[in-house]
This record gives C-alpha cells, sequence and structure tokens, in this order.
C-alpha cells in the first residue's frame, strides 16, 4: 500500500512540476536566466578544459619520451579534467539543444508539439533521473571525504574533487533542465521566443 | 499474471526503449530515466536487488576514469582546427594539378585527399566541405557529370570513418572491450581495399562514360614543373608529419591513442599557426564545439549504462543473445542478419546511439558464436559509413548541399550517393568473405582459446572495461 502511494506521489510530483512550469512561467523567468547564466559560465569553463587537457596529455607523452619520467598525479589530472569536460559541460549542451535525439516523430512535428515534448520529457525522464543519480552519487562523495580517499597509484591525487564533480554535475542538469521547462511553458503560452531550435549534432 | 510480467521484464524493457526513444527527447535522459524506471519494478518484483543498483557508482567512476574516452575530445579537436586551418584547399589544389591530365584526374584526387585527410583525423565535416569548396567549382566547371561529382567527394569525405585514427573506432574499441590499437591495425586492410575500389569506380567511368569524367585541359593546369613539385610537398609534408605524430607514435607503442589524439591536436595548432589561420576565435569555436560533442556523447554513454545494467539484471542480455544465436545459419546467418539490422537501422538511429545502445547487445551473442569482435566491429563500421549518405541523416550529403552552388540540384545529390553506397556495401560484402582482409595486420591471429575465449564472455555483459581501483560503493 505504502509503494502504491510512492508511486503516486512521484507522479503527482511529475505533474506538480509541469503545472508550476506553465502556470508560473512569466515570474520564473529571470530565475531560468539565472540559471543559464550559470551554465554558460561554466560552459566557458568546460571549453577550457578541452583545451587544458589536450596540452597536459600531449605533454605527458612528450616529458615520458624525451626524460623518461612519468608522473601519476599529471596522468590522473588528464581524466580529472575529462570529467570536468563532461559535467560541467552538459547542463550547457542541454542549453543550446545539442543532445542528441532521436527525431524519427520530433523531426515531424511542429515546434509547439516540440516544446511540449521537451516540457513534459523534463518532469518526466530528466528530473527523476537526475535526482536518483544525486542520490547515488552524494553519499559516496562523503565517504571519500571523511576518508580523505586518495588514488592507489604512488603519487596520486586525491579522489573527492572528481567525485563530487558527479553530484554537482546532475545538480547541474537538473537546474538547467528546470530552466528550460520554464522557457518551453513560456514559449508555449506566447511569453517567449524559443533560439535553438534542434539540429542533429555534427561529427 | 506477476510471474509472467517478472519473466518478461527484458523483453519489456526493450519496448519501453524503442517507444521513450520515439518520443524524440534527448535520448541520453530517457536511457537512463527507462533504465531507472525499470529497476524500480525490477526491485519491487523481487527479481534484482537494492543493492544491486550500487553498481550504478562504478559504471559512472569506469565511464569518468576511463582513458580511451578521453581520446574523444582530442580527436573532436583536432578535426575541428584542421577543419579550419586550409591544409584540405592546399592538398586538393596540387594533387588536382598533379592528376588532372588524367580522365577522372580530379576525382582520384579526391579520393586520395580524402584518404590523407582520413588519415591525420576522423571526422566527416571538415573533408566533405574542404573538397566541396575548392573541387566541386572546378569540376563543375571542366564538365564534370553532376552526379559524379557529388557523389565522389561525398564518398571520399565519408572514408575518414574507416581510416585509423579514427573516432568511430574508438568507441567500438570501447564498447567491444578491444585495444584501440588492435582495432587500428585491423582496419588498415579495408581502408585500403575501399580506397582501391573507389578508385576501380573511377577507373571503369572513365573507360565506360569518357564524356563524365573528361580530363582537364592544359589551361586549367597552371601549375608545372618546380612550382608544382613544391606545391605538392608543402601540401603533403606537414600532413605526413601529423600522421605520424598520431599514428606513427600509436603504432611503434610511444603513445597511447589517447596520448597520440592529444599530440595531433597540438600539431593541429601548430599547422594552423603555420597558415597563418590561427586565431583565438578559431581556437575557442574549436573548444567550444569539442566540448559539447563531449558532453553529449558520454551523457549517452552514461544512460546506456544505467539503462544496460538494468537490462542486464533482468535477463534481458540472455533474451537478446539467445535470439540472435539461434538465428539459422550459424556465423554467416548472424552477420547477414546484424549487417542488413544495422543498415537499416542506421537510417533512424545516430552512430553513437547505435554504438551505446544496440551493439553492446549484439557483442555477446558474436562473442558466443567466436566471430572475432575486432573484424565485427570493423564490419560495423564500413557498413554505418553508409548512412552517411543516405537520407534521412545522409551528413555529408548535408554538407555538401550547405556549400555546393545551386545549379548542382539536390536530387543529384542524393541519386549520385547511389553508386557510392553500392560500393561500400560491396566491401562489406568482401571483409565477411575475407576476413584475413582485417586478421592480416593483427599482430597475433585470433586462435580460439576456450580460456580466452571464457574471458572475453565473463567480461562482456560489463560492458567494456572498468577500472574500480579500490573504491568501495556506499551502502544505498
Amino acid at each position: 500500500m505504502f509503494k502504491l502511494w510512492l508511486a503516486l506521489a512521484t507522479v503527482g510530483c511529475m505533474a506538480a512540476t509541469v503545472a508550476i512550469a506553465w502556470f508560473f512561467c512569466r515570474e520564473l523567468m529571470p530565475l531560468s536566466r539565472a540559471i543559464d547564466k550559470v551554465g554558460g559560465v561554466l560552459g566557458v569553463v568546460a571549453s577550457w578544459l578541452v583545451l587544458l587537457a589536450c596540452v597536459v596529455s600531449a605533454g605527458n607523452a612528450t616529458i615520458r619520451y624525451l626524460f623518461s619520467y612519468s608522473s601519476n598525479a599529471w596522468l590522473e589530472l588528464q581524466w580529472y579534467m575529462f570529467a570536468g569536460i563532461v559535467l560541467l559541460g552538459s547542463a550547457y549542451t542541454l542549453k543550446v539543444n545539442e543532445h542528441v535525439r532521436v527525431d524519427l516523430f520530433y523531426g515531424m512535428v511542429s515546434d509547439r508539439a516540440r516544446h511540449w515534448i521537451d516540457l513534459l520529457g523534463g518532469a518526466v525522464f530528466l528530473l527523476p533521473m537526475c535526482i536518483v543519480m544525486v542520490w547515488f552519487t552524494w553519499p559516496w562523495f562523503v565517504q571519500s571525504w571523511t576518508l580523505n580517499e586518495a588514488s592507489n597509484n604512488a603519487g596520486g591525487l586525491i579522489r573527492w574533487p572528481v567525485i563530487l564533480l558527479l553530484p554537482v554535475g546532475f545538480v547541474l542538469i537538473l537546474l538547467q533542465g528546470i530552466s528550460e521547462m520554464i522557457k518551453r511553458a513560456a514559449a508555449l503560452r506566447g511569453f517567449h521566443q524559443h533560439e535553438y531550435a534542434y539540429e542533429k549534432p555534427l561529427q | 499474471m506477476i510471474d509472467a510480467i517478472r519473466s518478461n521484464l527484458g523483453p519489456m524493457m526493450f519496448g519501453g526503449l524503442i517507444l521513450f526513444l520515439l518520443i524524440g527527447y534527448p535520448a541520453a535522459f530517457s536511457l537512463a530515466a527507462v533504465g531507472l524506471f525499470f529497476s524500480f519494478i525490477a526491485i519491487e518484483m523481487g527479481v534484482i536487488t537494492p543493492s544491486y543498483m550500487g553498481n550504478l557508482t562504478f559504471q559512472l567512476y569506469g565511464i569518468i576514469s576511463n582513458d580511451l574516452l578521453l581520446s574523444i575530445p582530442f580527436f573532436t579537436f583536432m578535426g575541428a582546427i584542421l577543419e579550419r586551418c586550409g591544409l584540405a584547399e592546399d592538398l586538393l589544389d596540387s594533387i588536382g594539378q598533379l592528376f588532372g591530365s588524367v580522365r577522372g584526374g580530379l576525382s582520384y584526387a579526391v579520393i586520395f585527399v580524402g584518404a590523407i585527410l582520413g588519415a591525420i583525423t576522423g571526422t566527416v565535416a571538415a573533408s566533405v566541405i574542404a573538397m566541396g569548396v575548392i573541387s566541386l567549382p572546378v569540376m563543375m566547371r571542366y564538365g564534370y557529370n553532376m552526379r559524379h561529382a557529388t557523389g565522389v567527394i561525398a564518398a571520399s569525405g565519408t572514408i575518414t570513418q574507416l581510416i585509423p585514427p579514427s573516432l568511430v573506432l574508438v568507441v567500438l574499441a570501447d564498447v567491444m572491450g578491444k585495444s584501440v590499437g588492435d582495432m587500428y591495425a585491423g582496419a588498415i586492410g579495408p581502408s585500403i581495399v575501399q580506397v582501391v575500389l573507389f578508385c576501380i569506380w573511377v577507373m571503369i567511368l572513365s573507360i565506360i562514360k569518357p564524356g563524365d569524367v573528361p580530363a582537364l585541359p592544359p589551361e586549367a593546369r597552371t601549375l608545372k614543373g618546380w612550382a608544382l613539385v613544391r606545391k605538392c610537398i608543402r601540401g603533403i609534408v606537414p600532413s605526413a608529419a601529423l600522421i605520424f605524430l598520431v599514428l606513427g607514435t600509436i603504432f611503434m607503442g610511444l603513445a597511447t591513442p589517447t596520448e597520440a589524439g592529444a599530440m595531433g591536436a597540438v600539431g593541429a595548432i601548430g599547422l594552423a599557426a603555420m597558415y597563418r589561420t590561427l586565431s583565438w576565435k578559431l581556437t575557442y569555436q574549436a573548444m567550444s564545439s569539442t566540448m559539447r560533442i563531449t558532453a553529449m556523447v558520454t551523457m549517452i554513454l552514461i544512460g546506456s549504462r544505467v539503462f544496460s545494467l538494468v537490462f542486464q539484471g533482468v535477463g534481458g542480455g540472455l533474451w537478446i543473445e539467445h535470439m540472435l544465436t539461434g538465428l539459422p545459419g550459424g556465423q554467416v546467418g548472424f552477420l547477414t542478419f546484424t549487417m542488413i539490422f544495422i543498415f537499416f537501422i542506421a537510417f533512424f538511429l545516430d552512430f553513437f546511439e547505435i554504438a551505446f545502445i544496440i551493439i553492446p547487445m549484439l557483442a555477446p551473442a558474436a562473442a558466443k558464436l567466436d566471430i572475432n569482435l575486432i573484424w565485427f566491429a570493423l564490419l560495423i563500421c564500413a557498413n554505418i559509413q553508409t548512412s552517411f549518405m543516405h537520407p534521412p541523416f545522409g551528413f555529408a550529403l548535408f554538407y555538401l548541399r550547405g556549400i555546393a552552388p545551386p545549379t548542382a540540384k539536390s536530387r543529384d545529390i542524393y541519386l549520385g550517393s547511389i553508386p557510392w553506397i553500392v560500393l561500400q556495401l560491396i566491401l562489406v560484402a568482401l571483409m565477411i568473405a575475407f576476413p584475413q582482409m582485417v586478421t592480416y595486420w593483427l599482430e597475433k591471429p585470433v586462435t580460439l582459446d576456450p580460456a580466452a575465449l571464457e574471458k572475453q564472455l565473463g567480461t562482456m555483459p560489463s560492458y567494456g572495461t572498468i577500472e574500480l581501483q579500490g573504491l568501495t560503493p556506499p551502502k544505498p
């Protein structure tokens, strides 16, 4: 019985989120703009990490070849940066609508239907998924933090910063998802012109 | 009733996946959501234990700490820089002049430049756009058949998919749990056969329809003698240096594929500086588009790991495996079925979706049928290449459409790609008929060692390698 209530409550929460986005989208637009701004700044950070990671990785290979010297800290820094690119950049990628979709159906429908898909999809897919992911990854970060866990490799880096990136990344996607829902609802009600049309990502 | 649901959670999940993906919400998030939704049902029905979901943290950690995936941003970044730096233009100009006097000379030039660009980087956009901008007007001016001209450009742009160092091969290596070095070594044979096939087709055309592929008249060949030689050297030497920097270091064992990608990216920046096209604007654009592609790809991977963790837990993997290994005709039956299936599914899904969603379901069955996974991956790669040349995704056609002059009609571009798609399918058939094409280049021929096979089977359902590095999961 308890489980049934839980299921009903979940569906109720999803419906409530859509309803809030729908009725208060005009009032919530400043919030959406603030979230977009945060996402934009972190997007710039993630872009720079691409260049930094490149330089670090090429440097590692060159130094190992020339001086036969290799440092685990620098090797680990490479993938710390990769985690940064992905988890800090995902929210921005969502904002500019570049997460790939299966557009068999999506490609055929009107702009209004697309806004509806994004509004409802945000409540049904994105928000619950992000919440569950944060719920899974946060205790892991806390554990790593309290144990002050370090890499098994000699001279490696401490682990908690990269583990912290996981919950932080999903919180950012969650926030960006809320911002997108507000913008979609506003676009549906005519308060907002949505600027990022979906295009298949280029390869 | 409950029992029926319990034993059919796998098929139901598969159905749910198709349904939710078709809605058109970004695949990464709908995948993860389907996975989590079914995990609650499965836990509720006692099919999996709640602690099983604790593996999720390992999976996430395995993704972000995966050294191989790190090469995705590097190779993308390298491609994004090269796309804008002017190397392709120089190459096309000089090689076009070199082959100009033969019938079909411009077509050969496009094919060779496509192959050289493919060996440097792995992005289709860079090659197609460069060749479309430079070669297409020349081909049109000297009376090349429009369909042939657009077809050869689109096809030569896509061969970069199969030629190492290709991003597609990196991703496939990760999904199949094989080393990228082996994947690249195995791709050498098919790449050569592909270039030869394309050239043979141009040669056939120049014999049966000489009017379609005329030689350049002498007045079009402005460069002669030393000037031409110098121009060729200017195009080819930096390319050769970059190819060595990336492929040479991998094959000689000096650098991991990831580091080779990083060196290639740094090399590309150096090259752009040499061509005097390097600017902050170019670099930032390249960084930003690389970041978005990396985030997009990795998020799909995260979503698909969540999905497949639960899918394996409810026995969906076994269900698919039984279906596939039960196909009549054993190995050949399985390969024929999967190749036709992937050819058609590529009309609907893009490469990364196929790689992370479909292939993990096929790979265990392939391993069980004693199919060399590197060979299988390369077959898939050659097959998927066609999807760049047919609607609706046909990226190559799409880029070409974007830069072609208005006299090139969409109809010509689409119809022109057909012979090249057929050539590509011939390549797939040849690869199935002669697996030696792949295995010859692998260092040790893959013998059917039962122990190794067992090990492979044991690792497959985990979808690639996950480095745990002494982490303990939190108690959920």
